[in-house]
């Protein structure tokens, strides 16, 4: 770069006093200015931002009146606060953690499975479509937190009705009863624990297909950009579609599943029955925020190292078609 | 196939007739419909039906008992006889909610801020997308893992520094700002306005503006160059290009990514919450308006049930426009969704 600079600069005449700019330069510019607003942005606010919540979370604050937040540092004692001193913060997180590795692989298996049907040919797909993606539009935010405080639903889906309300026992919202599921599953002697997982899953299917509606959306992009040229082939050579799932769609989709795991976990941050955002949330509007901020980071940290572990993992295996 | 039966008859210089016997109806019937491989395929398409309708349902379902809890009063809730519909139907829950909770100035404040916030999110992330996608520069790549860092990094995570950025607004570092050079010290307050909102709007910062400007990237990778080049060809500059050539193009795309910020504005409880950008009780948003109006606050047997199903009727009061742009967008929304081609 520099040597074709210099290059330049000797050879170009004196007289011409306007610069000779490259094309690649000049796309370059351009490419710049469109992204000016997120450079801008990234360095005034959002840098700024984190660097203050890290720095934060090694200080104690003080408003004071006419100077601002006043800091003191304290090292490591807010997260020694949050680790060590408070009583629930630690149950909380790994319950919310256990929580998090079960339900992504359920999410992403369905919407992939979702995904698979929707893409298929048949009668009312758009009206199916349609229904699909009302949680994506209508279930987030406000609703989703009306609903986790809910008791109405469960309440009328019961077998005894609203009328009661004594039926807390067992909750009433499941679709299917999930004294069948562990009934099914105890005579196969496959361990409580799957089972109480598997029930556990069974019980939170709304959650689930509430939860899994942009990654739908996603999966439905990934099967629409696979060549239908390699189904056709497929079938001529005899395949079955159980096999053409597995040796085609499945592979072709790896990639996307690999975004999906990830923006499962990040959604699930913001999700309404996070525990640990909500355990979090409480603390910051009742304790401590600075406290608060330490645990979010912590929490952060935890669930970034498990995306990464497990894209890591993933990524080993994901194949990626070569588009020549 | 038995086709020696055609019989070719020249009819006149220019036309030919061919006769041959036809396969039988109940001949085609039964090649059709009695193999196992029809068997299969209708109770997989059966299978398929129920199962998709199951789940319909299942996502339909708490619209139908919030929309029937909502009509119904007080006594409805000790009735042992009602379960769906109400036995004595009321519209007293909706106006005392739109009344009290003053449903119209939320719903007007909150339709200012989302169509704000969707308009600027839209337009910001599809330039950047775009910059992302078709140019080459010096560090774009990692730009990107910057935006893709801003898509990870939660919001809720920084809030307690992001609120004070707003609060104390200043450009520059926590104890470095260029306003304190100026000797003001507090900076700028620009809570209980749009102001944070749309300034995180206009620099791609706001709620999932990554997920929107990664969208955005890879439906500009998969409009052909050739496009470009040949308006540059034509003598038409970068941005003309962008504006003429590009923008019209990608409308599905961006109606898909209006939809998302539009609704996910519209339905937030974050942002616009009493503990980050709105502090104060006066300004009224449809994220504050649930809460149980006072000529219905009654203490009865019910009363629980009752209370929740005010809620649900907020909620529903809430989503109704939501449910009309749905209604009109959805098409785009999967189109522009399967014409961007994520792929990894």
């Amino acid at each position: 770069m520099n040597n074709t600079k210099a290059a330049l600069k000797q050879t170009a005449p004196k007289k011409k006093k306007r610069k000779i700019v490259s094309l690649d330069k000049k796309k370059a510019r351009s490419g710049w200015f469109f992204v000016a607003p997120f450079v801008i942005g990234l360095l005034i606010i959002y840098l700024p931002i984190v660097l203050d919540s890290i720095v934060l979370t090694f200080n104690s604050t003080k408003t004071v009146r006419g100077q601002g937040v006043q800091l003191t540092f304290i090292g490591l004692d807010n997260y020694k606060t949050a680790l060590l001193d408070d009583p629930n913060f630690v149950q909380t997180l790994t319950s919310g953690l256990r929580q998090l590795v079960i339900d992504i692989p359920a999410i992403v298996i369905f919407s992939l499975f979702i995904a698979v049907l929707l893409n298929q040919k048949m009668v009312g797909r758009a009206a199916f479509r349609a229904i699909f993606f009302i949680p994506v539009i209508l279930s987030t935010g406000l609703i989703a937190e009306i609903d986790a405080s809910n008791s109405l639903n469960q309440y009328m889906s019961g077998n005894t009705g609203i009328e009661t309300g004594e039926n807390i026992g067992s909750s009433a919202s499941d679709i299917i009863s999930a004294a069948d599921v562990s009934i099914l599953f105890s005579s196969m002697s496959v361990g409580s624990g799957l089972v109480q997982t598997i029930t556990d899953l069974v019980n939170d299917v709304y959650n689930i297909i509430n939860r899994s509606g942009v990654q739908m959306l996603i999966f439905l992009a990934g099967l629409q950009s696979i060549d239908p040229a390699i189904y056709e082939s497929c079938s001529i050579d005899g395949a079955t579609s159980w096999e053409t799932f597995w040796k085609i769609t499945f592979p072709m989709i790896s990639p996307m599943i690999l975004v999906n795991t990830i923006y499962t976990v990040i959604d699930s941050f913001t999700s309404a029955d996070n525990t640990v955002m909500n355990f979090i949330n409480n603390y910051y509007n009742s304790t401590s925020m600075v406290v608060s901020s330490a645990m979010a980071w912590i929490y952060f940290i935890i669930v970034f190292a498990i995306v990464a572990v497990v894209a890591g993992v993933l990524s080993a295996y994901i194949f990626y078609q070569r588009r020549d | 196939m038995t086709n020696n039966a055609v019989k070719v008859t020249k009819e006149t210089k220019n036309k030919i007739r061919v006769e041959f016997e036809r396969t039988s109806a109940w001949k085609k019937f039964k090649l059709k419909y009695l193999s196992l491989n029809f068997l299969g395929m209708a109770i997989f398409k059966i299978f398929r039906l129920v199962l998709l309708i199951g789940i319909s349902y299942v996502i339909l379902y708490p619209f139908f008992t919030k929309i029937a809890s909502s009509f119904m009063s007080p006594t409805d809730f000790v009735d042992v006889t009602v379960k769906l519909i109400p036995k004595a139907p009321t519209l007293n829950t909706y106006k005392q909610i739109i009344i009290e909770n003053h449903y119209f100035q939320a719903l007007f404040n909150t339709l200012m801020i989302s169509l704000l916030c969707g308009v600027i999110q839209t337009f910001i992330c599809c330039v950047i997308g775009y910059g992302f996608a078709k140019y080459r520069f010096k560090g774009s790549k990692i730009l990107f893992l910057l935006v893709v860092l801003t898509m990870i990094v939660p919001h809720q995570t920084i809030r307690y520094s992001m609120f004070m950025k707003f609060r104390y607004f200043d450009i520059g570092y926590f104890n470095f700002g260029i306003l304190k050079l100026f000797g003001d010290l507090d900076g700028i307050s620009l809570v209980n306005t749009f102001i944070p909102l749309i300034v995180l709007s206009v620099f791609g910062l706001a709620f999932k503006n990554g997920l929107y400007i990664f969208m955005m990237r890879q439906f500009f990778k998969n409009v052909p160059d050739e496009l470009e080049e040949s308006a540059y060809i034509d003598g038409s500059g970068t941005f003309r290009t962008f504006i003429q050539i590009i923008l019209p193009l990608s409308v599905p795309m961006m109606i898909t990514i209006f939809l998302f910020a539009f609704s996910w504005q519209w339905t937030d409880n974050f942002y616009t919450s009493t503990s980050m950008f709105f502090p104060g009780r006066n300004e009224i948003l449809l994220s504050k308006i649930v809460q149980i109006p006072k000529t219905l606050d009654t203490n009865y047997a019910g009363g629980n049930q009752f209370s929740d199903a005010i809620r649900n009727t907020c909620g529903l009061l809430i989503i109704a426009p939501l449910i009309v742009v749905y209604l009109f967008c959805q098409k785009f929304l999967v189109q522009g969704i399967e014409r961007s081609g994520i792929t990894g």
